[in-house]
């Protein structure tokens, strides 16, 4: 059965150096064969890449930024607001993606596209605005400088309707941090892989939409009864209220019993004053209101507003559980309202959490070891918990002031001028880690290690289980479970749906097949779906391969072979690098890859049409 | 008499209630043709809240409506297609907002409560809208407004081991 719905067939492709927009039509086997979101933009960056011999440069013009939301974002069903931006990454140099929520996504598709391409530099700082069937790069030189929040607030202002979305950079983007993100919806964010450095890179503050159009659903009705069914399951489970009231943050708590919330920098896996920094502490003097994505019934984020003390005011939409790991017990910070105060001023400069917590712990790490001298540091003493200078750093790293200009170009830079600190910092392949600590996981040290985007959880997320019932797995049942989930989760980012539902309420993943029939009314089963996330994951490893990365690069940070955590349950465990190597080499053996890493010659067949 | 009501503090702006409003009412995936729409401000003041159909007893909308298109029967304004001229000066006297246009759409997008049985009732996840009596409306804030009386204090306390907190209004000493 062919594709009868789900798809507008459309691809907008923007020049930004020429000023051109230019819609063309998708054909049904591309749809059919890369589904969306990030198979679309997959496809997209390895055409490109291949029209450049394979040499770009993330931050120059050549390097194609793809906007990708799938067949079912925006469509009737739990989770429907996630939108793909997918290009070469400035923090890796590879290839790199990141996923953002909210109701860009959506508003995008209603604009009759699919998928979004952007190429080329402005002239000048401008906005692209896709109203409809129109589009227009708009010179707006006064967005200079200009906070996340504030340069939403001129271009409502600007275009004359609150009725749009926009995606914008903020003053991390506009100076090509390299793990600048993108925000929307107030605390929406594109956050990883320097997305935001891309857009700063081709002069583009933002990109606006307003779209009216239905979405083309084949069966409306099929799709009616099938989410009802999953809100229904939803709705009942037992863990949904405590979703709607903590969301994300009650894995707080869970991260610091289990051993594997990062504190100080990963030198420990647990927390003394965890409490301080939980969900019931938000809950009880923090959280004033709930707020969710596109069609979530589950609303896991949180907004909060300190009341009081030198805080007073903060107000802001989050924290979740990677943001006030990395920006708390990562950085030594046990004053939740300090760590809204950093999470706000993340959104407000369009700076990653995750990779900033990351690198501010690291340069405090590196401090303390004498790596780096207080000189290094412009004269201004930083220690773990000194809220004042650790929110100083971050305004120094977005403005490229002192040592923060060295910090902007992310881990890679730093280890390159000051080659102790690829002893302290946890990166792989350039990235910075996220904020689940993998000392005593193999599963989830192997999923860092071969994610194709670098060290963030977003492939595989297997640790919990590991946690949790993996004392006695086989190697094989743990490379099985690490390859289930790189084909499993990516799919939702093909989709454009959140995974949240399937992986932290258990709403069966075969829903998802469903859905995706009465949304195209194409008969596919899951295993079809993973066949074909399957070989998105086989297409990142050729980007890659191809871009010069082998082996060597899925290693691990240092410390998580050689620094044990001090306490907790996990104190003591370290990933053996022999048995890392093992593992490495069985599970490129399982993905049918050499024992270099790259794909069976004539992979590269299955993408050239 | 059912009223359907609104409550902002409980809404997360997931739009759920936007798109079954429109595949209830057009059959489509749109949520830009829903006859309720969320609204969000954000970050002063934080607000999610549905604009949605008073279902005025006076109706402001009825009243401008140069043809007698809209009339209230049985508790709900309801827009008449065959007198209905589409001069949209309903939309711009609705003092809500609360009724909405859309470029396909013939007619003006009037909420008609589904009859009694409101979709977005049923769909939503977090009870931001219900549908009370008449004679209930209000109590929610009442009893809001009761609770973050500006003088309570609390006392923490135990019950069979269990800490707990009773808050209690302090007389203003001053005053009496």
């Amino acid at each position: 059965m062919s594709i009868k719905g789900g798809y507008f067939k459309k691809h907008l492709h923007v020049n930004l150096t020429k000023g051109s927009a230019e819609r063309q039509d998708l054909t049904d086997t591309f749809v059919e064969r890369y589904i969306g979101g990030r198979g679309f933009g997959a496809k997209l960056v390895w055409d490109n890449l291949n029209k450049h011999n394979f040499h770009i440069d993330p931050l120059g013009p050549e390097n194609l930024l793809a906007v990708a939301p799938g067949p079912l974002t925006g469509v009737y069903l739990p989770a429907s607001g996630k939108n793909s931006f997918v290009a070469i990454s400035p923090a890796t140099g590879l290839y790199g993606d990141s996923s953002m929520g909210g109701g860009f996504g959506v508003e995008l598709r209603q604009a009759g596209i699919d998928v979004l391409s952007i190429i080329g530099r402005a002239p000048e700082l401008s906005i692209l605005f896709i109203d409809n069937g129109k589009t227009t790069t708009i010179p707006m030189p006064e967005l200079k400088g200009k906070t996340c929040l504030e340069a939403e607030g001129i271009i409502k202002e600007r275009l004359n309707t609150y009725a749009i979305h926009v995606a914008t950079i903020g003053v991390a983007g506009e100076n090509m941090v390299r793990f600048a993100c993108l925000n929307s919806d107030w605390s929406r964010n594109a956050g990883r892989t320097g997305i935001g450095a891309i857009m700063g890179s081709k002069n583009l503050k933002a990109i606006v939409v307003r779209g009216n159009t239905d979405l083309p659903i084949y069966d409306i009705e099929g799709l009616m009864t099938e989410a009802d069914k999953a809100y229904k399951y939803l709705k009942e489970h037992e863990y949904f209220k405590m979703w709607q009231q903590e969301g994300l943050m009650n894995v707080i708590e869970y991260a610091n019993e289990k051993g594997i919330l990062p504190a100080y920098n990963f030198k420990d896996s647990v927390f003394a004053k965890h409490d301080q920094v939980n969900g019931a502490m938000m809950l009880n003097h923090y959280k004033i209101g709930d707020s969710a994505c596109f069609s979530c019934p589950m609303c896991c984020s949180n907004i909060c507003l300190v009341k009081n003390g030198k805080y007073t005011g903060t107000v802001l939409e989050g924290p979740e559980y990677e943001s006030c790991a990395m920006l708390g017990p990562n950085v030594g910070i046990d004053n939740f309202a300090a760590i809204l105060s950093a999470c706000q001023l993340c959104d407000e400069l369009g700076m990653d959490t995750i990779s900033t917590g990351n690198v501010v712990g690291a340069i405090i790490e590196g401090y303390e070891k004498g790596i780096l001298s207080l000189s290094d540091l412009d004269g201004r003493n930083i220690t773990w918990g000194d809220e004042d200078a650790i929110l100083e750093l971050i305004q120094r790293i977005a403005n490229r002031q002192g040592i923060g200009d060295i910090i902007a170009d992310g881990s890679r830079r730093i280890i390159e001028k000051w080659p102790e600190m690829d002893k302290v910092i946890l990166q792989v392949k350039g990235l910075e880690q996220s904020a689940y600590d993998s000392h005593a996981s193999s599963t989830m040290a192997l999923a860092y290690a071969t994610s194709d985007i670098g060290a963030h959880h977003t492939r595989a997320w297997t640790i919990a289980k590991e946690m949790e019932e993996g004392q006695n797995w086989s190697d094989e049942e743990k490379i099985d479970i690490v390859i289930y989930h790189q084909t499993l989760r990516p799919l939702f980012d093909m989709l454009g749906v959140c995974r949240l539902p399937w992986i932290e309420l258990g709403l069966n993943e075969r829903r998802y097949a469903n859905f995706y029939k009465y949304t195209t009314g194409k008969d596919v089963s899951l295993e079809q779906l993973l066949s074909l996330s399957n070989d998105i994951y086989d297409l990142t490893r050729l980007i890659n391969a191809r871009l010069g990365m082998s082996r060597k690069d899925d290693s691990l940070p240092y410390k998580v072979h050689t620094n044990p955590a001090l306490t907790g349950p996990n104190a003591g465990k370290v990933i053996d690098p022999e048995y890392f190597q093992k593992l490495l080499s069985l599970y490129y053996q399982r993905r049918g890859w050499d024992q270099n890493g790259i794909p069976a010659a004539g992979t590269e067949r299955k993408f050239q049409d | 008499m059912q009223r359907l009501t609104v409550i902002p503090e409980q809404c997360s702006g997931c739009r759920i209630c936007e798109l079954v409003c429109a595949i209830k009412h057009f059959g489509v995936n749109n949520p830009k043709k829903a006859a309720l729409r969320v609204l969000i401000t954000y970050p002063h003041p934080v607000v999610r809240m549905a604009i949605v159909c008073s279902q005025c007893k006076e109706p402001t909308c009825a009243q401008v409506c140069p043809t007698d298109a809209l009339r209230r029967v049985d508790g709900i304004v309801q827009l008449d297609e065959n007198d209905c001229i589409s001069c949209y000066k309903c939309i711009e006297a609705c003092p809500f907002g609360a009724i909405y246009a859309h470029a396909d759409c013939d007619f003006p997008i009037k909420c008609d409560m589904c009859g009694g049985d409101p979709e977005c009732v049923k769909k939503c996840p977090k009870g931001a809208l219900r549908l009370i009596p008449e004679a209930a409306l209000g109590e929610s804030k009442r009893l809001n407004n009761v609770l973050s009386y500006t003088q309570m204090k609390e006392i923490e306390f135990y019950e069979k081991g269990e800490q707990k907190v009773i808050h209690y209004a302090e007389i203003g000493k001053e005053e009496l």
